[in-house]
């Protein structure tokens, strides 16, 4: 059932595109059925689960790799499950309305099911490496949605942002799953939270954890990696709303609270989380206060609240589970239901600035009033159900696990991140709905259609009747999300009032009573200059990083890239180098060979020392006649060498082979001038002795010791026993080129014949000599190659105007630019 | 005597990657000859050991080959490798002569273009 309900969520997302053809905003009504049926396959599952029981279910997918599509239903996962399948519903219906005008509605509409059944994927998957795809697939389908204009480069530029961010961000939490896996011994979560106390004692705790947080961080949108969500605000709002309220975002937190009944209780998890997490929740308020636009300042406070559920997740304590469920509901409804109303108020005045809006109570009566009592859940007033997050969150951080000093530092941050939250919703609601009335950018404003609303509504109409009564019913649903959080049974009673008067309460009066105080000073406290340097801007320092790492690979890719043949050849031998040399530096000391050196004879000693003499011969050459004939001494070396140890017929061929070689090379080089040219400087001849010995002796010491070890019997003892019987031949050399590898032979003179044809056709087949292609040469002159003659000399490539045919010698070479080349070279 | 061929193996190798490394057309194609004997070499170590004087012949009066006669098997890969690296000469041999006609300079530097070739 589950796995029906997340692959076909994802497999009929192609059905959006029927919003092309319906009627608008009547299809969403339509298209909205399919996340209502995934809610009511949830909802029609709770029972079980708030009973205490877990859904399981398992395909094998990859077996080997401990890969299985395996998905359980649990607490927490119902919870999340409703949240993203229920706000989906009402996004869906929302969008029909927002988009009414939107000629690629239809695509909006496929991109928010993947990104919807991607989201419901996470939540339910019991298995890493499960979780890990569709973790990234949340990534790539809001990387669509958010550059859904995109021909706004600021829209591209958001996307782009929050792909690059979120998606390094799952590479490293990749690579910390694997990690825990490997300790636990499974990638099944379920056992990876079995195996707890196993895994806080390997060695891989630290870094697993690690890399882990820097996933949710990044996901979570946490100080400092937040600068990807407010501008994700360049998505439409219904994407927007989602993305804050019940997806995406919540991914990390999620993560956090699945894997806290393992890896809790350490001071590693307990402190980072309480340090990111209550930073991020005051630096988000503290920001979330001066933004001028709506849809940034309902960004910020999102980074807020993130931090303070991460914060519930690090703080440990009885009480911090629970809160961080409520933080998560309350939070969901209500910021849902305000970026819906900020994209209802966006659409009918036209904009989104607080500086151009004011004044619109009187024509956005119904507006105004859901608006009010979502920011009101916001700030955390009663009756509302913000209030009871609130009051839990100021509960749980009163009773935490924390250093008693480290404690009072939290609870300060949490009151002061509380009076904040009062202002900024004060200032959303007054500076849209009250004072005086700014320059209308549309001449009629009015309502928004009762359509647009119906979404907002729902939401805003549960953070209203929740506490009024449902509580105990809310209260059943978070009990098995508290356990599975927890990883303990406990009891879970959720209360509007206290019943007595305790230190949060007392916490919670100075809040709103401060935060009330304070509201007639907003104005001033939102414009007050920034204490932050200009420099220490997230946006800045993210467009410097992407900037600089273009032009650092750009420069890099000039300096390797650089057309010389000789610099690849030098890369080609120093890695050559590292590869052979490092196993050899690990295994060679100690295990070498002595060398046998018995048994040698004089001609052998000869052979060998003329070798490098020729090679030394042949380099310090100053004429070439001198250098081919040292280099044709080098071959009759290595022909007498095949003579002396057996190899007959090598010996026969290769000095054949050299005589004819030596004989092309004069002729070939009798066209050449007689002598070398000094070209390169002496540090780089100096430098390119220094790898050349290198290569050398590496490669020495490699054939010693490889020629000395024998890990597997030869192969050849059958070709010496079959060569008279099978092969009909006493040369078992001969037997094997004709007859056991004839097909090897066979390829090698068709690779002789196709040289042959390159040789003939290089030396016989000369354009100018052709009269057709002379011809065409002739017309095709004035523009010279591709570039043009101009565009060639502009790009620094040397031409040699005027001399087609340099076989006169007359071609001398102009004086030549490389693309890009940078160093003076040997 | 393994270990005198592995050392020429060596300086093999050396003369090549340095004249490989030259600004010379004519000595990267030396360089290249050099890698080609000193991969051959290489290549006949690779064996069932260096024997002297046991060629891998049938001994006539037993009709068995000598389990103790020099590896046949690298030996007729090596003398694949002969063959084809003399067409692979003879070729880039063409190619620098017809460079040379075209751009009349044996500096790698000065050739940067194909469109006259």
């Amino acid at each position: 059932m589950l796995t029906a309900i997340v692959l076909s969520m994802l497999a009929l997302a192609p059905i959006g595109l029927l919003a092309r053809h319906l009627p608008r905003p009547l299809i969403g009504w339509v298209l909205a059925l399919l996340p209502l049926a995934a809610f009511a396959g949830f909802a029609a599952r709770a029972p079980l689960v708030l009973e205490g029981g877990v859904l399981i279910e398992t395909l094998p997918w990859v077996p080997e790799m401990g890969l299985s599509v395996r998905f359980s239903l649990d607490g927490l996962s119902l919870l999340f499950a409703l949240l993203v399948s229920g706000i989906g519903t009402l996004i869906f219906l929302y969008t029909a309305y927002y988009l009414a005008d939107d000629p690629g509605m239809g695509r909006f509409y496929v991109y928010l099911a993947i990104f919807m059944g991607a989201m419901l994927g996470l939540v339910l998957a019991d298995n890493v490496l499960l979780l890990f795809i569709f973790w990234e697939l949340t990534s790539v389908s809001s990387y669509l949605l958010v550059g859904y204009k995109h021909d706004y480069p600021e829209a591209r530029r958001g996307a782009q942002m929050g792909l690059l961010i979120t998606v390094g961000g799952g590479l490293a939490l990749l690579v910390g799953l694997v990690l825990l896996s490997n300790a636990a011994g499974s990638f099944e979560i379920s056992e990876i939270i079995g195996a707890g106390e196993e895994l806080r004692a390997s060695p891989f705790y630290t870094p697993a954890l690690l890399l882990i947080f820097l996933g949710c961080f990044t996901k979570s949108a946490q100080f400092p990696f937040h600068i990807w969500l407010p501008n994700a605000m360049q998505a439409p709002t219904p994407a927007s709303a989602y993305l804050h309220s019940a997806t995406m975002v919540k991914a990390g937190v999620y993560l956090l609270a699945r894997l806290h009944p393992a890896l809790n209780e350490t001071p590693l998890w307990i402190y980072t989380l309480t340090a990111v997490g209550g930073t991020t929740m005051l630096i988000g308020a503290a920001i979330a206060l001066r933004k001028d636009d709506i849809k940034g300042l309902l960004a910020y406070s999102t980074v807020s609240m993130l931090g303070a559920m991460v914060l519930m997740a690090g703080i440990g304590g009885h009480d911090a589970p629970l809160a961080l469920v409520t933080l998560i509901l309350a939070h969901a409804l209500y910021k849902g239901a305000l970026f819906m109303l900020a994209g209802a108020v966006d659409h009918e005045a036209g904009t989104r600035k607080l500086s151009e809006l004011g004044g619109l109570g009187r024509e956005m009566p119904r507006t105004l009033v859901l608006t009010s009592l979502a920011a009101l859940s916001a700030a955390g007033i009663p009756p509302l159900f913000g209030f009871v997050a609130k009051e839990e969150l100021l509960h749980a951080t009163t009773h935490s696990n924390l250093a008693p000093g480290v404690e009072m530092l939290v609870v300060g941050v949490t009151v002061v991140a509380a009076v904040l939250g009062i202002l900024y919703a004060w200032r959303l609601v007054s500076g849209i709905f009250f004072g005086p009335a700014a320059p209308r950018k549309k001449a009629h404003v009015h309502d928004a259609p009762i359509g647009m609303l119906v979404a907002p509504g729902v939401l805003t109409l549960l953070s209203v009747i929740l506490p009024l009564g449902l509580l105990p019913m809310v209260s059943a649903l978070f009990q098995p999300a508290v356990m599975a959080i927890a990883g303990e049974p406990g009891e879970v009673s959720l209360h509007l009032m206290p019943s007595a008067l305790s230190l949060p309460v007392v916490l919670s009066v100075v809040a709103i009573g401060s935060g009330a105080a304070l509201t007639r000073f907003v104005k001033q406290i939102s414009a007050a200059p920034s204490p932050l340097p200009a420099w220490l801007n997230g946006d800045r320092i993210y467009d410097a990083a992407i900037s600089g790492l273009l032009n650092g690979t750009t420069a890099f890719t000039r300096a390797v890239q650089n057309g010389r043949l000789r610099n690849y050849i030098r890369y080609s031998l120093l890695a050559l180098l590292a590869v052979i040399l490092t196993p050899l530096a690990l295994f060679a000391p100690g295990n070498a060979p002595v060398p046998d050196l018995s048994n040698i004879t004089l001609p052998e000693i000869v052979t060998a020392l003329l070798v490098p003499l020729a090679i030394l011969g042949t380099i310090r050459a100053r004429s070439r006649l001198g250098a081919i004939i040292v280099t044709g001494v080098v071959g009759a070396m290595v022909s007498f060498m095949f003579v002396i140890y057996s190899g007959p017929d090598l010996a026969l061929t290769q000095l054949l082979v050299e005589v004819i070689s030596t004989v092309f090379f004069l002729l070939v080089f009798a066209v050449l001038p007689a002598s070398f040219q000094r070209l390169s400087s002496a540090a780089t001849r100096a430098r390119d002795a220094v790898i050349a010995l290198g290569i050398g002796a590496t490669m020495a010491a490699f054939t010693w010791i490889a020629a000395s070890s024998k890990l597997f019997p030869p192969i050849s003892a059958v070709f010496k026993a079959e060569a008279l019987a099978e092969g009909k031949g006493e040369n078992v050399v001969n037997v094997i080129l004709v007859d056991f590898r004839g097909f090897d032979t066979m390829g090698e003179i068709t690779v002789l014949f196709i040289a042959l044809l390159g040789t003939y056709a290089m030396l016989r087949l000369r354009p100018e000599a052709d009269p057709t292609i002379a011809k065409m040469r002739g017309k095709t002159e004035p523009d010279a190659g591709f570039l043009g003659r101009r565009g060639r000399r502009e790009m620094g490539i040397g031409s040699r105007d005027g001399h087609e045919n340099g076989q006169d010698g007359a071609g001398a070479p102009a004086p030549v630019g490389q693309p890009g080349g940078s160093q003076e070279e040997g | 005597m393994t270990f005198i061929l592995s050392l020429v193996v060596g300086t093999l190798f050396a003369g090549a990657a340095y004249l490989m490394l030259r600004r010379s057309l004519v000595k990267l194609i030396l360089g290249l000859v050099l890698l080609s004997h000193g991969t051959n070499l290489l290549l006949f170590l690779m064996g069932d050991g260096v024997v002297k004087g046991m060629p891998p012949f049938v001994d006539e009066a037993t009709g068995v080959t000598p389990t103790v006669a020099a590896d046949p098997l690298n030996q007729a890969l090596i003398l694949t490798a002969i063959v084809i690296n003399f067409g692979f000469t003879a070729f880039i041999l063409s190619l620098a002569y017809r460079t040379n006609q075209a751009v009349n300079s044996d500096d790698l530097d000065d050739m940067v273009e194909t469109d006259r070739l």
